[in-house]
Formats: structure tokens, C-alpha cells, sequence
């Protein structure tokens, strides 16, 4: 593998293969932590390291690994990454980390993380793996970003907690769409968010 | 080497999670100070909203607006004081051994613009609850409240930390001196004309359990609310 397609490894799972648009993982707390960007944003960026480091450290031991034990061996190591995470929130962030709550310690049972350890870093030299790690990271931390956008503009009327849409609008009737601020409406928002990418990438529709 | 072989699982899981647990008790020490002050903010800013004092910079703020803050017996009479200057504050750990604490010091916090702040924690439905009561001059009526929680259900018990309109409800309301001294259900189950206010539907458990710390802590202090409230209460007649 001396010409590694480095960029074609980060790239692919930002957008054809994205974890959650097209892989479908990772929805559970696509739900949960993006009613508001700020949260959202913090989220992807733990789920960035954690995914990165733990490709990276999965792959650097991937010789020595006993086969039967692979699973547990992943799990810890990506469990000490998430504790690793949670701590310095707790310590830099707290208010997020508040906000945040059970979601960064649950990225441990994220499938992004183990189906990418399983499915690459094993498989790969360490610095390839980190960039499918932060790849798929980054995936993640896009939609993410996306969705959280939509349901803080549409439900709160803010953007990272800043007022965007102004008073003159209310004074018109306008209201903020409380359903935006409910989970169902991030699973709708992810539905949308796959129906335009089927619609401009027509190989992904099935037949 | 065979990675197969049991004796090497056997050392290899054994230095995996020797190295595994260093890391984490490393980072758990190093970052333990940032982390208390953290929570000791976030505590001192709970009881700068139920003290209605807003400010942007909390430990200034508190420092600036705090009158007294003392340490009451179960007799309402005081026994200590709390550092004004270090914002020293008790925290949730430091609630609970009160609960059972045989010789209470309970802390009191007297805010310059008039509002006293009391504590109180109990347990919740899934963890630990607790709230901060800011009451009037008179010690009676409470003048706004808040709640936190560790792990209520979201979008039901939880809404006692984050539903507006339910900390909205007990302003006004009554410290009761009976035996039922707060309720918090629907007006139909409870038992006082006042002291109370409504149950946030889908989460029984949670209300019932936050009424019933409130009724406990507000029994802890009785003696030093109707002690207290009443001599402001002449001064003003």
C-alpha cells in the first residue's frame, strides 16, 4: 500500500459512504444532542477524536490482538477514548457536558466507532486507519451540524444560542415550530437529509 | 508468536487493562480540581436564580450580592458561617449527610436584595434531586426556585430543572407551618388549601418525590423560618 489514496479514504465517508445517511448508523444520538448547535457541535467534534484515536490505537495494535478476544479489546479501548472525552468536557465544558449528559459516555455502543475499528483499523496501517477514523468522524459531525441547524433556526429562532430571526417577524405571527425541538422531527430531518443525497448521487438508489 | 495461545490472551488482556486503568486514574486526578470548581460554579449559580441575582461572572456576582451565609441547627439557631470570600458553598454530597446528620448544620444563604436562599436534596426516580428556594422577607412565601436533577426521564421528570412554566408556579406560593408544610400534586390529591403546586403530568414519581424533599427540608428549618420571618414580619407591621 505504498500509494495509499489517502484522500479518497477521508473523503468517502464524508460523502458517498456517510455513516448515517447511507450506512444508517449512529441515529440514536443524531436525535438526542442536536436541538441545538452548540451541542450538536461538541458532539461531532468528541465523536471526531474518539473515532480518530481509537482507529489509530486499534491499529497500531492489530498484530498483537488475540483473535478471540478482538471485540473486548476494541470495546476498551474505545471506552477508555469516551471516559478520556467525558472527563475533559467535564473539566473545559461543563455547561455542555451538562447538556450533553449520558450521550458522550453512550458513544462507547456508537456503531461508527466499533463497525469502523472492525471493518478498517483492523484491517489497515495505522496512519490510513486515523484518517478513516477522522473521516467518518467528520461524516457524522456534518449531519449533525446540518440537522441542528435546521431544528434550533426552525424551533428556537437561534443560531449557537444567538437570536437570528427578528422580533418583526414574531410581531407578524410568526411562531417557532415547537415539533422541531421534539426528536421525530430530527428522524424526519434524517430522512430528508437521505432523500437529497439519493436524488443527486442516483448510483446509491436501490433498485 | 501464536496471539492464540491462552496464556498470551491471559497476559495480553491483563496489561491491556492495567495500562487502561493508569490512563484513566491519571486523567481522573489531573483533572479532578478543574472539575469541582465546575461544579461548585454551577452550584453557586443555582442559588443565584432562586435568589433572582443575575450576573455574568457567578463567583463575582456571589460575593458581591451575598449578605450572610450561615449554618443553622434543627432549632433554627446559628452555628456557624459559610467563607463569603472563597464562595465556600455546600454542595449535593454535602446536603445528603445533613439528612441523617444528627447534629444538623444546615446552610442559609441571605442575599443583600432581601431573598433567603434553603437548600434541599432527597431522591428522585432514578437518582438524586435537589433544588434551591429562594424565599421573601417573611421567610413564607417563596419568590422563585431551582431544581436540578442527575438523571431524570427527559421530557417527563426533568422538566422540573428545565420547564419554565413549572418554576414559574411556585412563586408566591406558601412554606406551610402544619404538618404538611409543601405539596406538589394535583390540586384535587392535595391535602392543604396552599403550600403546593401541581404535579407535572407523566411524571408522578419525580413530583411526588420533589414534594416530598421540599416538605422534609422545609421541616429541617421550621424552627429557624418561623423564628426569623416573624421578627421581620413585627418590624414591617
Amino acid at each position: 500500500m505504498a500509494n495509499f489514496d489517502f484522500k479518497e479514504t477521508f473523503l468517502n465517508p464524508i460523502f458517498k459512504g456517510n455513516p448515517i445517511s447511507v450506512l444508517v448508523l449512529g441515529i440514536c444520538s443524531s436525535l438526542a444532542v442536536t436541538v441545538q448547535l452548540k451541542g450538536a457541535f461538541v458532539m461531532g467534534l468528541s465523536v471526531i477524536i474518539v473515532t480518530g484515536l481509537s482507529s489509530l490505537v486499534c491499529s497500531l495494535l492489530r498484530n498483537t490482538i488475540p483473535n478471540r478476544i478482538r471485540i473486548i479489546v476494541q470495546l476498551v479501548v474505545v471506552a477508555m477514548m469516551v471516559i478520556l472525552v467525558d472527563q475533559v468536557l467535564k473539566a473545559y465544558a461543563y455547561s455542555v457536558s451538562k447538556t450533553l449528559s449520558v450521550y458522550i459516555g453512550l458513544i462507547i455502543t456508537n456503531c461508527i466507532v466499533m463497525g469502523r475499528i472492525e471493518a478498517f483499523a483492523l484491517g489497515n496501517k495505522p496512519l490510513a486507519s486515523l484518517v478513516d477514523g477522522l473521516g467518518n468522524g467528520v461524516g457524522y459531525a456534518m449531519i449533525l451540524i446540518i440537522i441542528a441547524f435546521f431544528r434550533e433556526l426552525l424551533g428556537s429562532g437561534t443560531l449557537f444560542g444567538i437570536q437570528v430571526i427578528p422580533q418583526a417577524v414574531y410581531d407578524f405571527g410568526y411562531m417557532n415550530n415547537g415539533l422541531m425541538i421534539l426528536p421525530p422531527m430530527a428522524l424526519v430531518l434524517v430522512g430528508c437529509i437521505i432523500w437529497v443525497q439519493r436524488s443527486i448521487q442516483k448510483d446509491l438508489q436501490e433498485k | 508468536m501464536n496471539t492464540n495461545s491462552n496464556t498470551y490472551t491471559v497476559i495480553y488482556s491483563t496489561i491491556l487493562v492495567v495500562v487502561v486503568a493508569a490512563v484513566l486514574a491519571f486523567a481522573a486526578m489531573f483533572l479532578k480540581p478543574t472539575q469541582d470548581a465546575n461544579v461548585k460554579k454551577d452550584t453557586i449559580g443555582q442559588i443565584l436564580t432562586a435568589a433572582t441575582v443575575d450576573g455574568e461572572d457567578i463567583l463575582g456576582t456571589y460575593r458581591q450580592e451575598i449578605e450572610s451565609a450561615i449554618l443553622v441547627d434543627i432549632d433554627g439557631n446559628k452555628v456557624g458561617e459559610l467563607d463569603i470570600e472563597s464562595c465556600e458553598v455546600y454542595d449535593n454530597s454535602a446536603l445528603k449527610k445533613q439528612i441523617a446528620a444528627e447534629q444538623k448544620a444546615l446552610p442559609v444563604y441571605i442575599f443583600k436584595n432581601g431573598v433567603t436562599v434553603v437548600p434541599c436534596y432527597g431522591a428522585g426516580l432514578w437518582g438524586p434531586i435537589w433544588g434551591y428556594v429562594g424565599l421573601e422577607k417573611d421567610l413564607k412565601t417563596i419568590k422563585a426556585v431551582r431544581f436540578g436533577h442527575k438523571g431524570e426521564t427527559p421530557g417527563l421528570g426533568a422538566k422540573i430543572a428545565d420547564e419554565p412554566s413549572f418554576a414559574e408556579a411556585f412563586k408566591g406560593q406558601q412554606v406551610g407551618s402544619g404538618s404538611i408544610r409543601f405539596e406538589v400534586a394535583k390540586p384535587a390529591n392535595r391535602q392543604t388549601e396552599k403550600n403546593g403546586v401541581d404535579a407535572i403530568s407523566g411524571a408522578t414519581i419525580t413530583s411526588q418525590a420533589l414534594g416530598k424533599t421540599l416538605d422534609q427540608w422545609f421541616g429541617f428549618y421550621s424552627n429557624y423560618l418561623t423564628k426569623n420571618g416573624e421578627s421581620v414580619n413585627t418590624v414591617e407591621e
